[in-house]
């Protein structure tokens, strides 16, 4: 059935995609028909190899973590450095990928910029190690950190361009469980590239880490064809379907940030202090899992990819349900608690440390899965861009200043003392929840709502909304207020589908542009 | 930029602020008991120090029992510890016998009936091995040793309750290595890594290797430790996994070498120390480096001479124990040319680190505070449900 809707829709597109070129042609073949399923494929393909570079090497330096410190003399704290070098642009591009995207470069050139910031910031971080100069490796990471967001931005706008009322859920997931395999398959590999390296090189120290850095560089190299590809393919097909350019089609308003309404404050402090307690942990990981419960480094590596692994299975499952339950701050509250839970058993227990990661992974992912469309109930529409790049940016501050934070902890006091630390901020995360929930219960929000409520309210909104479209002028204020529960559904699906939750045809986002790395993971 | 760089700093700063403010933990220990301590260089010599090496002596008086630690370097560094049962116990030792190094009964502690144990832990060899596959394994390829009972050692130089000596082989080019000994009135722990928590029943010996000349550009080391006791001696090594890394980060063992597990008792002796070694004078987490130990062996005619053993004990029995440094992977010894280790040497319970204060009080505070938040928000919600039901009731 769904097949037959599909090719309904796919010979649809291609008797346009003819038309428009003007007259009948010679029929190309299914695999360069930009019309065609299998040319879309191929497009796939392109597409999610174009952030695997970018997730790659973002997690090089916990992949290497004794290697990095050792060979460059360095302390934690420097360490956390490159990490929280990373964070820095991204404060103020999650506001400006967008536009740049859509206004300076356009979507082709734009995603090849970026490739190409990926790609020389890798190059100056490995020639920085090559060099021995930490300077240089901060330098690098900071260009790494100016493409590697954009560029994630870029790929869900060409996802949302090609793929739009088709496949889009599906390439979401795809693309979801892309990054994850990059981020996992750096944990496990860099280390047996850098001990070939070191085979090669004789001895290790700073020029078998610049050259195994630079072996990771390659990914970015492939993504960066990846991106050309994708760029001529995309102009063909533009010249062949005679389409529009991609547009993420985010507005950024600063000047919203004051109508915010508390309970988007609460979310933000929630995903601040929950998200600071997440990636600074798995950037420190891999030594914790070796001294704590003497693992070999192959096996911390292993362990502290974990949390990538569960979570590209977990993330459409959760989504899914979250989707059908609703009850959003619960759930919320559920995956705060369930990884205050596994950061404690981290901290206070010898217990075997596959079980704390395997429930942070869980945990983790449901979060994204409620907390992200959240923003969508509680701001208007037109102020969506401005909210998600505000929590992005206030997310990338908290995670470069707790980056430096908790590699000067680990130096002075140790793990206990960093995992407390953590704990902390997951219960500050907490209190948010808490009082989210009675301001959402005492507002009679329906952030807390079930679907089925969701679904009624909507139905009432919207039949109450043409009565009152047909009765009275509606002064414009007013309808930005009404527009929120009346498209809340839509929006979460909107942002839902960012997260790869597999969604019927017709909730289909429009475009989900706005998804940045810490989305993605 | 700027500002989100100085906004930065500012957290960090308040953050170290915090660090301050948790290193005065000893409050909340409560002071446990204080002994009063006494210095003496060469007891009951006149003028003249003697020749091969210093004998110290401190006395750590309590209530009713004093400590006696005996440090010399006549042959092997040796530290002894006595532990009588009499605060007014004192150490006799008969010079010219003592400095024929060879008569047992030279060196005594008076009133001998007083004495409840004693321990005595020597610094018999320092190996080297040329770690050519970075195995560190130290099977074969070993140099000769360094004996330490043939090293030239310098008089000991005194301050308060610590006393450092340093020596050299005749063969070393350059460099030396030195043993530092800390005895203590009351519990506490250094502020140098690694951090040690030591009770006034302790000492400290911190010993360095600085400045050496390896024999191989990838030369490890190993050193030798022999324990000698009286009846029981140190004879097994217990490994203590510890959730609690505050003080030493990253580091999550303790080791003791404690007497045969039926032997040990409340007063027995202990020699503590954790896995850990470090490559700088200062150090730092990322110098550290593991340190492994062998099972201890009896040493029957392998004992390193000691003047002080051969003066107090008898009968000695010995254990031997060799500490390896590093591990595959790490850096070698030429590196940095330095090597600290420490380690414990003291009477009674082992002292283990417990929770800093800070820890306990952010953990509270931190689950805490949501759950008032969520029995304030419940009782309040409750009380407005009341409140709103009773005012719809008049409508009603």
């Amino acid at each position: 059935m769904a097949d037959y809707e599909e090719r309904q829709s796919l010979q649809g597109d291609e008797a346009e995609g003819r038309q428009a070129a003007g007259g009948p042609g010679r029929p190309l073949p299914a695999i360069c028909d930009p019309g065609h399923l299998l040319h879309r494929v191929v497009v796939l393909v392109f597409m999610c190899f174009l952030g695997f570079g970018s997730y790659f090497c973002y997690d090089n330096p916990a992949a290497l973590q004794t290697q990095v410190i050792q060979d460059l003399d360095l302390n934690t704290a420097k360490f956390m450095q490159l990490y929280a070098w990373y964070s820095w642009p991204n404060v103020v591009l999650c506001f400006f990928g967008g536009f740049l995207l859509d206004r300076v470069f356009g979507i082709r050139l734009g995603t090849i910029i970026f490739s190409l910031f990926v790609c020389v910031g890798q190059v100056i971080f490995a020639t920085g190690a090559l060099l021995n100069r930490f300077w240089l490796m901060e330098a690098g990471r900071f260009v790494f950190g100016i493409g590697g967001e954009s560029l994630a931005v870029a790929q869900n706008t060409y996802a949302v361009n090609w793929f739009k009322g088709k496949e889009l859920n599906l390439v979401f997931g795809l693309q979801l469980s892309m990054a994850r395999v990059g981020s996992t398959v750096n944990m496990n590999i860099m280390g047996w590239v850098y001990s070939r390296a070191v085979a090669l090189v004789g001895a290790p120290g700073h020029t078998a880490l610049g050259a195994s850095l630079m072996i990771a560089g390659v990914t970015c190299l492939f993504s960066l064809t990846c991106a050309l590809v994708l760029g001529f393919l995309d102009k063909r097909a533009e010249k062949i379907l005679n389409k529009e350019q991609g547009k993420t089609g985010e507005v950024i308003k600063l000047t919203d940030v004051k109508d915010f309404p508390l309970t988007l404050w609460l979310i933000f402090i929630i995903c601040v202090c929950y998200y600071v307690a997440i990636f600074p942990f798995i950037g420190l990981g891999q030594v914790f899992f070796i001294e704590k419960f003497d693992f070999s480094p192959a096996e911390a590596r292993a362990v502290n990819s974990i949390v990538y692994i569960i979570s590209a299975p977990a993330s459409p499952v959760l989504g899914f349900m979250v989707d059908r339950i609703g009850k959003n701050v619960i759930w919320v509250m559920v995956a705060v608690i369930a990884t205050l839970a596994a950061h404690m058993m981290l901290a206070f227990t010898f217990w075997n440390p596959w079980i704390a990661m395997s429930l942070l992974g869980l945990s983790y992912s449901l979060l994204a899965c409620a907390l992200w469309p959240m923003v969508a109930f509680v701001v208007p529409e037109h102020q969506l861009g401005t909210a998600y790049g505000f929590m992005q940016s206030i997310q990338n501050l908290g995670l470069a200043l707790v980056a430096m934070a908790a590699g000067a902890i680990l130096d002075n006091q140790g793990y206990l003392f960093l995992e407390v630390f953590f704990c902390v901020c997951i219960c500050v995360s907490l209190m948010a929840v808490v009082m989210l929930y009675f301001v959402d219960y005492l507002k009679g929000g329906d952030l807390n709502m079930s679907a089925a409520g969701r679904a009624r309210l909507q139905k009432e909104a919207t039949s109450d909304a043409e009565n009152k479209r047909r009765s009275s002028k509606v002064s414009e204020g007013e309808l930005a207020g009404k527009a929120a529960p009346m498209s809340a559904f839509g929006l979460r699906n909107r942002y839902l589908s960012r997260l790869g939750a597999q969604l019927p045809d017709h909730f289909s986002s429009h475009l989900s542009s706005l998804s940045h790395r810490s989305v993605l993971k | 930029m700027a500002p989100v760089r100085s906004c930065g700093a500012f957290y960090l700063y308040s953050f170290f602020l915090l660090l301050v403010s948790s290193e005065s933990q000893s409050v909340f220990r409560g002071e446990s008991f204080r002994r009063k301590l006494s210095v003496e260089l060469n007891p009951g010599r006149p003028a003249p120090p003697p020749p091969g090496g210093d004998l110290l002596h401190v006395r750590a008086v309590g209530l009713n029992d004093t400590l006696h630690f005996l440090f010399c370097s006549q042959g092997a560094p040796t530290l002894l510890l006595v532990h009588t049962n009499s605060s007014s116990s004192t150490v006799e030792v008969d010079w010219p016998q003592f400095l024929m190094r060879n008569v047992s009964g030279s060196l005594r502690v008076e009133p001998e009936s007083s004495i409840l144990q004693s321990n005595a832990i020597v610094f018999s060899r320092l190996l080297e091995y040329d770690d050519v596959n970075d195995t560190a394994n130290a099977t074969s390829d070993l140099f000769p040793p360094y004996d330490l009972q043939d090293f030239t050692w310098a008089p000991l130089n005194l301050s308060g309750a610590s006393a450092l000596l340093c020596g050299a082989a005749a063969t070393f080019a350059n460099g030396s290595l030195c043993l530092k000994l800390t005895v203590f009135d009351s519990e506490g722990r250094d502020q140098m890594l690694p951090r040690l928590l030591h009770s006034a029943n302790s000492s400290q010996l911190e010993v360095w290797l600085d400045g050496l000349l390896p024999r191989a550009s990838r030369s490890r080391f190993l050193l030798e430790l022999q324990a000698v006791g009286g009846a029981y001696p140190l004879s097994r090594v217990e490994v203590r996994r510890s959730i609690d890394d505050e003080f030493t980060p990253t580091i999550f063992k303790v080791l003791q070498w404690l007497p045969p597990l039926n032997r040990t008792s409340h007063g027995s002796g202990f020699l503590q120390w954790k896995p850990v070694s470090y490559r700088r004078s200062s150090p730092s987490v990322e110098e550290g480096s593991p340190t492994r130990s062998s099972l201890p062996r009896p040493q029957r005619g392998e004992e390193a001479f000691s003047a002080l053993i051969t003066a107090f004990y008898a009968e000695p029995e010995t254990f031997g124990m060799n500490v390896s440094f590093g591990i595959s992977g790490e850096p070698f010894y030429d590196r940095s040319r330095f090597l600290s280790w420490t380690v414990l040497l003291g009477v009674g319970t082992p002292p283990m680190d417990s929770f800093s204060p800070m820890v306990l009080i952010m953990m509270a505070v931190g689950l805490g505070t949501p759950m008032m938040l969520l029995v304030l928000g419940g009782v309040c919600i409750c009380v407005r449900k009341r409140a709103s039901a009773s005012n719809y009731e008049p409508i009603n």
